[in-house]
Order: C-alpha cells, then sequence, then structure tokens
C-alpha cells in the first residue's frame, strides 16, 4: 500500500485504537492526529512516489463525488500504477448501473446505521458495485481489516472477484481476491474478499468475532443458504459485541422485509433493476405431462412469436437432455415444413462440462437464408439459471413450475433430491428472466389458480431441508451453547435437530451432554462431513491413513466415473478394470493409483482419462482436496501411513477403517439370495445401485449414499463383516438397543459366535 | 402469445397449407404434426411484472423504497368477502371459537336469561364440536422417545416436547420436519393424479375361444336373470 500509515479513525472508541496498538505495537501510530508531525507525515507519502487521492479521504465520511474523484484519477489509489484504457472503458459502463445513482444515498445511509438491507433486483450492479462502494468508505489499507463479500456459489465468488479486479485495474489474488473451500486466492495485501458464505463460516470458527473484517456483506442472501442463515445469526449476535463491524445483508427479491425485521429493523435502500416489463400467461387447464407441454410451448413461441430467445425451466439432466433431443428433431420437421427460422437448442445443468456450459452464451444463430426468418436460440436448464446465471438475449421464459430441491427427513435419515414445485417467489424470479434485455413473456404451464392455491410463498430456506450433523459441530466449535434459543431466522425442526446431535453423539464428536469433545473439535477442522472426517482422523489406527485420505478426497468430489449415452458398455468395460472384488470404494481407490501412475509415468494424464473413461477435471480436483486435507492432517499431527501393499490385510484394514465413520450407513440382507437390503437401525429397505462393481455382495454392506428415485438404492458400497460393526462401534451396535427383529437376532448370532470363540481360545 | 390466446384461427383454405403466400403467422405452427396447441391466458390483474419503464425512472428514490415495500407488505389481500358478510345484521361472535353463534336458541337471548337468573346451561352453540375443539385442553404427550439423546440435550436447554413449539429465540420455529414427498409422474401443477385408473386398465389380449368362452358366459347369465325374473311356476303352470 502506498500509504502505510497508522489508522484510527477520528471517532475511534477506546476499543479501536487498542486493537491498533496491540497490531502495530510501539510503532509512533498516533502521529495522523497529532498537528506537530503532519510534516513526518507527508514525507510518508512522499517516499513512496507518490500521494495517493485516497489521502483526502476520511473514513466513513466520504462522500459519493469524493469517490468517484478518486476513481477517475490517472493513478490507481489501491496500487499507485497508471489507470490502464481498459480501466477508464469499464469505468464508463459503472457509471451508468442503477446503483450508481444511489452511491450517495448508499454512503449516508451506511453512516448512519451498523446493519444495512439492501435490495436491488439482478441486472442492478449491487453484487459488484456495493463492495466497491464500501472499499471507497472504509479505507480498509489504514488499518488493514478487510471487506468480506459473500457467495452462495464458488463459481460466483471467482467470477465475481476477477470482475471487481478488472474493474479496479488490480491483479485477482492482490488487491481484490476470494477464498473458497479447497481453494484461496488472496494475499497480504487483499483489501476487499469474495468468498463463499461456507468459507467465511470455516473462518469465524477460529475467530469468533470475525476481527479481521471492518464491513461484512452477505450477498444473494434471499438464496437462504444454509451457510448465510447460520452466518446470519452469529453476526446479528457479533454486531452487538463490536460496535465497529458493519453489516450489508443484500437480497435481489422482494422479500426484504422478512430481514429488516430479523435485524432490528434495520433500514432499508432499494435499487430498482434494469428489467422490462413481462407479460405472464397461464394455462387455462392444468397439464397432463410438463415435459410435453414445454416443450410444445417452445415451439409454439418458435412459430408464433417474434424475435428473442427462449428459457425452458426442468428439473434434471435427463429430463433436459430428453426435451433437448426432442425440440431439435420437431425444429427440423418445422423448418422443413413451415420456412421456419433455425433454432440452436443448449441443455444447462450443474454437472455439464465447463465447457458446455459456456456454449449457452453463443449468439442465437442468423436466418437460414438471406431474408429468412431470424433464427434463436432456446436454453434448456435447472434452476442454475434462476438466479446465479444470466442469460442475454432471453424473452421467452416457459415454467412448469418444477425443480429438483434437497429434502432431508431425520426420520429415515435419507437426504434427498426431489422433483417438486417452485415457490410463488422462485416463479416470479424466473419470469423477470424473460425482462432481462426488453420486454419480455413467460409462459406458465399451470392455472393461474394453481399459482395462487398450490405453490407455496417461498421456498423452504436450506436450514430446513438439509442434514444438521456438520452445522451443529460447526455451531458447537463456534462456541454457540444452547441450540434451543440460537436466534436463526428460521429455525429448524426439533426432530431434525436431535437427529444431528444423535449422530455427532455416535461418532464422539459430542459427549453424551452434548459438549464439543477433542475428537469432535479435531473433526470440525476439517471442511468435511463429520464421519468423513472421523474416519479419516482415526484411520490411523488402522493403518492406512493414506488410502483413507485418497479415498476421502475421491468422495468429496463429484463422481469421477464418465458414462457418455453413446459408449456405456466400454465405459463399464474399462471401470472393470479398476474393480475390486470387495467394493466400490476400493475401486475408487485403485482408479486413482492408477491415475497417479499414470502421471508418474509421464503419460499424457488427460488423454489417458480420456480413454478409461475417467474424468480428468474431477480426478484432478480430488487430487487438490488430497493435497489440502493432507495439509490439515500434518498440522495436527495425524500420522500419513500404509500397510504393506503385499500385507494380505492391506484391504482389509482399509474397509474396517471406513466403519469407523460409516457405521451409521451399513445394510444388512433382507434374506439370504435376496437383493433387496435394510439399513440398520433406520429400517429402510434398499438394494444396492446398479452402478456397483461388487459382483457378490456380502450379507453386510457399507455405504456412501443413499439414491432415492423410483427405487430406494444404495450407491458406493464395500462389503464389511459384521463383527467389526462390533467391535469398532460397540456404543452404536449395543444389542439392547435394537428393536427386535432380523438385524437383532443376526447381531445377537455373532456376539454369541464371537463369545465361543473366545471361550475356546481362552480354554485351550 | 397473442395469436394463441385467441382460440385458433381456422386457416382460410385448409387445403393449401403450405401456400407460400400465406404469411407464416397464419399457418398452423406444426405442420403435419397436427398436435393440440397449448392455449394460454394471459394473467388476470396485475399481469406485469418487473419495474415500470426504465426510462421514467424520475421519481425520488425513497418512492422506490416505499414501492417496495407496498408490494412487500400485505396491502394486496384485500378482505372483500369480509366487508360483504358484515353489512348484514352483525352476528354475535362467540369468544371462545371466533364462530358466530348461529344455532342460537330462541330463548337464549340475553333478555330470557336475567328473566331465569339460573346458572346458564350449555347453549347448543357451546355444544357443537366446533366450540368444544376451541376450548382449551391439554395436548397428548409427543411421541418421541424420551431416552433419545437429542431429546436430553434440547429439554437441558429448555424445550419441551410436549410444548407443541419449535426451536429459536422465541421457539417459533417449525415444529415438524419438512415432509418428504417423492413424484414419479409428469402430471403438471394443480393436475390431480388419477386414482385406481391403471388398475382398470388391465387389458388382456383376446382370442377367438376367449372370446366364445365370454359370450357363452354372458348368455348363461342372461339365461338365469331371465329365468328368474320371469319364470315364475304358478304362471308356467297358468300357461301351460
Amino acid at each position: 500500500m502506498a500509504t502505510k500509515r497508522s489508522s484510527v479513525e477520528e471517532d475511534s472508541s477506546s476499543q479501536d485504537s487498542k486493537r491498533v496498538r496491540m497490531r502495530k505495537g510501539a510503532d509512533a501510530e498516533d502521529e495522523k492526529f497529532n498537528p506537530y508531525l503532519a510534516h513526518q507525515y507527508e514525507e510518508a507519502s512522499n517516499a513512496n512516489g507518490f500521494s495517493s487521492p485516497l489521502d483526502k479521504l476520511e473514513r466513513h465520511k466520504t462522500t459519493a463525488e469524493q469517490a468517484s474523484k478518486c476513481e477517475d484519477s490517472d493513478l490507481s489509489p489501491w496500487t499507485g500504477q497508471p489507470h490502464s484504457q481498459r480501466y477508464f472503458g469499464i469505468l464508463q459502463g459503472r457509471r451508468n448501473l442503477p446503483v450508481q445513482k444511489q452511491r450517495q444515498e448508499f454512503l449516508d445511509m451506511y453512516h448512519r446505521t451498523q446493519i444495512l438491507v439492501f435490495v436491488g433486483e439482478t441486472g442492478s450492479g449491487k453484487t459488484t458495485q456495493i463492495p466497491q462502494y464500501v472499499l471507497y468508505d472504509e479505507l480498509p489499507h489504514l488499518d488493514g481489516k478487510l471487506i468480506a463479500c459473500t457467495q452462495p456459489r464458488r463459481v460466483a465468488a471467482m467470477s465475481v472477484a476477477q470482475r471487481v479486479a478488472d474493474e479496479l485495474d488490480v491483479k485477482l489474488g492482490e488487491e481484490v481476491g476470494y477464498s473458497i473451500r479447497f481453494e484461496n486466492k488472496t494475499g497480504p495485501k487483499t483489501l476487499l474478499k469474495y468468498m463463499t458464505d461456507g468459507q467465511l463460516l470455516r473462518e469465524s470458527m477460529h475467530d469468533h468475532d470475525m476481527s479481521r473484517y471492518s464491513c461484512i456483506i452477505l450477498d444473494e442472501a434471499h438464496e437462504r443458504t444454509l451457510a448465510t442463515d447460520i452466518l446470519m445469526a452469529l453476526l446479528k449476535q457479533i454486531a452487538s459485541r463490536r460496535k465497529d463491524l458493519k453489516i450489508i445483508v443484500m437480497s435481489a427479491t422482494l422479500d426484504a422485509q422478512k430481514f429488516q425485521t430479523y435485524f432490528y429493523n434495520a433500514p432499508l435502500l432499494a435499487v430498482p433493476g434494469r428489467t422490462y416489463p413481462v407479460e405472464i400467461f397461464y394455462t387455462p387447464e392444468p397439464e397432463r405431462d410438463y415435459v410435453e407441454a414445454a416443450v410444445r410451448t417452445v415451439l409454439q413461441i418458435h412459430a408464433t412469436e417474434p424475435e428473442g430467445d427462449i428459457l425452458l425451466f426442468l428439473t434434471g439432466e435427463e429430463e433436459i437432455e430428453d426435451a433437448c433431443r426432442r425440440i431439435s428433431l420437431e425444429v427440423d420437421d418445422m423448418i422443413r415444413e413451415s420456412d421456419a427460422g433455425p433454432m440452436k437448442v443448449y441443455p444447462l445443468y450443474g454437472t455439464l462440462p465447463p465447457a458446455q456450459q459456456q456454449r449457452i452464451f453463443d449468439k442465437a444463430p442468423g436466418p437460414l437464408r438471406q431474408g429468412g426468418r431470424p433464427g434463436r436460440k432456446c436454453v434448456v436448464a435447472t434452476n442454475i439459471a434462476e438466479t446465479s446465471l444470466t442469460i442475454d438475449g432471453i424473452v421467452y421464459v416457459v415454467d412448469p413450475g418444477f425443480s429438483k430441491q434437497k429434502i432431508y427427513n431425520p426420520r429415515s435419515r435419507v437426504e434427498s433430491l426431489l422433483v417438486s414445485p417452485i415457490s410463488k417467489a422462485s416463479a416470479q424470479q424466473r419470469a423477470g428472466r424473460a425482462g432481462r434485455t426488453r420486454p419480455g413473456k413467460c409462459f406458465r404451464l399451470y392455472t393461474e389458480k394453481a399459482f395462487k392455491k398450490e405453490l407455496i410463498e417461498q421456498t423452504y430456506p436450506e436450514i430446513l431441508r438439509s442434514n444438521l450433523a456438520n452445522t451443529v459441530l460447526e455451531l458447537k466449535k463456534l462456541g454457540v451453547e444452547d441450540l434451543v434459543h440460537f436466534d436463526l431466522m428460521d429455525p429448524p425442526a426439533p426432530e431434525t435437530m436431535m437427529r444431528a446431535l444423535e449422530e455427532l453423539n455416535y461418532l464422539a464428536c459430542l459427549d453424551d451432554d452434548g459438549e464439543l469433545t477433542k475428537l469432535g473439535s479435531l473433526a470440525s477442522e476439517f471442511p468435511l462431513d463429520p464421519a468423513l472426517a472421523v474416519m479419516l482422523i482415526s484411520s490411523p489406527e488402522f493403518y492406512c491413513s493414506n488410502e483413507i485420505l485418497s479415498i476421502t478426497s475421491l468422495l468429496s468430489v463429484p463422481q469421477i466415473w464418465v458414462r457418455p449415452n453413446n459408449a456405456r458398455k466400454r465405459a463399464d468395460e474399462m471401470k472393470m478394470q479398476f474393480a475390486h472384488p470387495d467394493g466400490d470404494h476400493l475401486t475408487l481407490l485403485n482408479a486413482y493409483h492408477a491415475f497417479k501412475g499414470a502421471e508418474q509415468n509421464g503419460q499424457d494424464v488427460k488423454q489417458w482419462c480420456h480413454e478409461h473413461f475417467l474424468s480428468f477435471r474431477h480426478l484432478s480436483s480430488a487430487d487438490n482436496v488430497r493435497a489440502q486435507l493432507k495439509r490439515i492432517m500434518e498440522t495436527h499431527d495425524i500420522e500419513l501411513m500404509s500397510t504393506p501393499f503385499q500385507d494380505k490385510d492391506y484391504y482389509t484394514n482399509i474397509r474396517r477403517a471406513l466403519v469407523s465413520g460409516f457405521f451409521m450407513q451399513v445394510a444388512m440382507r433382507e434374506s439370504s439370495n435376496s437383493k433387496v437390503y435394510k439399513t440398520v437401525k433406520d429400517d429402510q429397505l434398499v438394494m444396492i445401485h446398479p452402478s456397483t462393481v461388487v459382483q457378490s455382495p456380502y450379507d453386510w454392506v457399507v455405504y456412501n449414499e443413499f439414491v432415492l428415485t423410483t427405487k430406494q438404492y444404495v450407491r458406493t458400497v464395500t462389503n464389511i463383516k459384521p463383527e467389526w460393526l462390533l467391535e469398532i462401534a460397540p456404543i452404536y451396535y449395543d444389542i439392547d438397543t435394537f428393536e427386535k427383529g432380523e438385524i437383532k437376532s443376526a447381531l445377537t448370532r455373532i456376539t454369541e459366535k464371537i463369545r465361543r470363540r473366545q471361550a475356546m481360545k481362552g480354554g485351550r | 402469445m397473442e395469436s394463441s390466446s385467441r382460440p385458433p384461427e381456422p386457416v382460410e383454405d385448409e387445403e393449401c397449407d403450405y401456400d407460400v403466400k400465406t404469411p407464416l403467422e397464419r399457418i398452423r405452427p406444426f405442420g403435419t404434426l397436427h398436435r393440440k396447441q397449448i392455449a394460454f391466458v394471459p394473467a388476470s390483474g396485475n399481469p406485469r411484472l418487473g419495474s415500470a419503464d426504465t426510462t421514467t425512472t424520475t421519481k425520488s428514490h425513497q418512492d422506490v423504497a416505499n414501492i417496495y415495500l407496498s408490494m412487500v407488505l400485505p396491502e394486496d389481500v384485500k378482505p372483500p368477502d369480509a366487508s360483504v358478510e358484515m353489512e348484514p345484521a352483525p352476528p354475535v361472535v362467540c369468544d371462545v371459537c371466533k364462530l358466530p353463534m348461529t344455532c342460537l336458541a330462541p330463548e337464549d337471548t340475553p333478555n330470557s336469561q336475567s328473566q331465569d337468573g339460573t346458572p346458564r346451561t350449555a347453549t347448543p352453540h357451546e355444544n357443537s364440536l366446533a366450540h368444544q375443539l376451541c376450548l382449551p385442553h391439554s395436548h397428548p404427550p409427543s411421541a418421541l422417545d424420551r431416552s433419545r439423546m437429542g431429546l436430553n440435550y434440547l429439554s437441558t436447554h429448555g424445550w419441551n416436547p410436549d410444548s407443541r413449539k419449535g426451536l429459536g429465540f422465541d421457539q417459533q420455529g417449525i415444529q415438524y420436519p419438512v415432509k418428504t414427498k417423492v413424484k414419479e409422474d409428469r402430471l403438471g401443477i394443480g393436475m390431480e393424479a388419477p386414482k385406481h385408473q391403471p388398475v382398470k386398465k388391465k387389458e388382456t389380449v383376446l382370442d377367438a375361444k376367449k372370446v366364445r368362452k365370454m359370450a357363452e358366459e354372458e348368455k348363461r347369465k342372461a339365461a338365469r336373470i331371465r329365468q328368474q325374473l320371469f319364470m315364475r311356476d304358478d304362471l308356467e303352470k297358468y300357461l301351460a
């Protein structure tokens, strides 16, 4: 920083100055307020070669005009380097954003209050501009306290940080950086930090007061992610302890009143987005098949409506690919038969490779011949396109009214993605997507009556739909003692909370009184699910921490197996090359070892992955995750070791270690030769997912996830022996706690067997 | 979709559907597909979503905030029914169940009560099910297993499983977890799932033999009914 000097604002409270003293020690820092030392001070800035326009600014007293002047100057106030030509180009565009008009109003309000609720529709520029307005007011280079802006999604955090770095004409990772799970791109110079909400939550586990920050901006708060909800509750507490901390809650939708009430009637500032009116249409009758109706509506729009791109919302990969195929076929017919214009159809969903996701931004095709009907593009997307992604040129939105939503049932302990009707708020958000470039139309494939009567007002916030084991562990680590009265905006159901506490209790992360144990405290250091963390921590007891580390990393990334529709058989054959007869976990490990082997042999790894139907992207990110986790293990002295590969217990040890974390995810075969399994304690009837490589599953298997589709499946399974369960998790497998049934009698038999075997040994 | 919001106009010349001179908008959308078109109706009331013209945003920003607030505040929840109902003679509303006491017996009017002077016996209204349900009564205890560690924790921190309350600062949270419902069909929103229809649809392929058998069965049945109805012994005798 050009002017690294002391920092205390004029109205500094005693608390503030104390902190400064602590940080900078005996440095003569009060000189700023000493008129007699003013000359020294000027020298300091001259020594740095230039006097920053920021020198004239006074913290929390700046005006929009002053800030604009700084932005207009030839030298960057943040780096001292001359502004590039590109900078001024971008600046021009920024000045036209809707928020710019209210910069002064924003600053006035910001100065007056500690907590501010800011409502700006998509397109108002709030995510990129507000943090910069705060930057020019907080002047974080003075006291080294950062500004944080949270985002619900990793991709958004990265791309927005890049954009803002460009806007400020600085390098990403220097003055502006980002921090997401398993990736940190910030430096000592960083002043403004974009991060995922989960990342800020993790940071606060070691810094309960969030003392590194002078202002925290919670963006996209209307999405109500689990982490944002927890952060809001924490910040509400912190705000009363730290009066110098400013909080801005930003929402894109109109339900801001809920935020205001929650934050002690915080003032609200609203900025209109750059949106155009959208005309809404409903069907007169309910539809029998919403996919069919959606396809037909798209074609109808193509045939009858003027130029403009189409956005269709569907629920999942399969449905989207199916719809894309059908639309493309029908459009070909239309072109042949009625001289319609060309139409490009693009799918968009989370698991699509990024290169293909990028294609949705391609321009719509032109007319087929001179003077022909104009072409258009049609994007068929999941609800990613609802808020997070903005596609310009969309004029027509087709909304069947469904999306896939995560739902957790604490009674069966199953978390699943289910197709559910959207909420009214969500439907409005979808409709709004049609009015980004010019007035648009939204076609809802349900009746107006259904919209009013059947749709709920707001989507349930994530906290009501999730397994809270991880959250409870984090909260405990954050020092929240009383989870009953913890002031969440939407507290979860008591049963969900109880389940989470019990799960952590069985994992020995919490004791019987709900207090954090040593193991729990250690487990919370890992950005992992508690079961995975516990497995990782206890893996040295089974002499296989290296292997368990690899498996954990592989389970933390999306599926590494690639199975394209046109080469399923080849892909399955390739997968069988890595197969271990005893389990999918072990197969994952084999694939990873082969991948590392290929890398070491100097092969073209990308090519190798392609040949073996493995995802290079996900394997590399697993590799990255592994490195990060390894670092955490090393800092906590968790030993890394392996059983020699020649040892016959190499794989057995790994399987036993799996049990140490996943003993609550075990299923027992219903009857011999049956394909149906029953999950332990939850008594859910399940089948092993057809993707498994295990040819002859044992009577007992441990599974990684429960998949709820038309049937109930368990995916990624490994054979285990029931004796291990009794030995490794004796509390969970205490026979007295089991309900009468096959599992109880099976366990009783096994205990008896063990007892007899031991008696024989003893007798000899 | 202006053109489709009306019932589709019949194309003038049905035969020359592919006449090049017909403007494209008039041609039926899917030439040979003969699909039923989806008709759309514009939204009633305030059909436009989104802010007003961006060109006319000369209002002060306070106004904008007010607009948002007016949208947020439940002003649009007009009580039209209430105002209509309230106009005729205001019915006496019971304090307990907040229902109008429609089933008041004539002797239960205030006048007759004071004449009696005796403690009032339960009126028909008070005996009604709706009223009884609204009376304060104790709820059955929660079905949660009392030995659970999670419950122990929550109750030591002041949550009572039988209180019918949730968690949170004011115990305002939800009481029960959000329900899970698996959707396996593609029925649109508002479409009732057809009940028992799949059972009815059991179609078997019939061959000649089966048809013959069924016909015989029918015949026999008809004969039996006929006999029961018409073949009366006395009548037979008489006719004979």
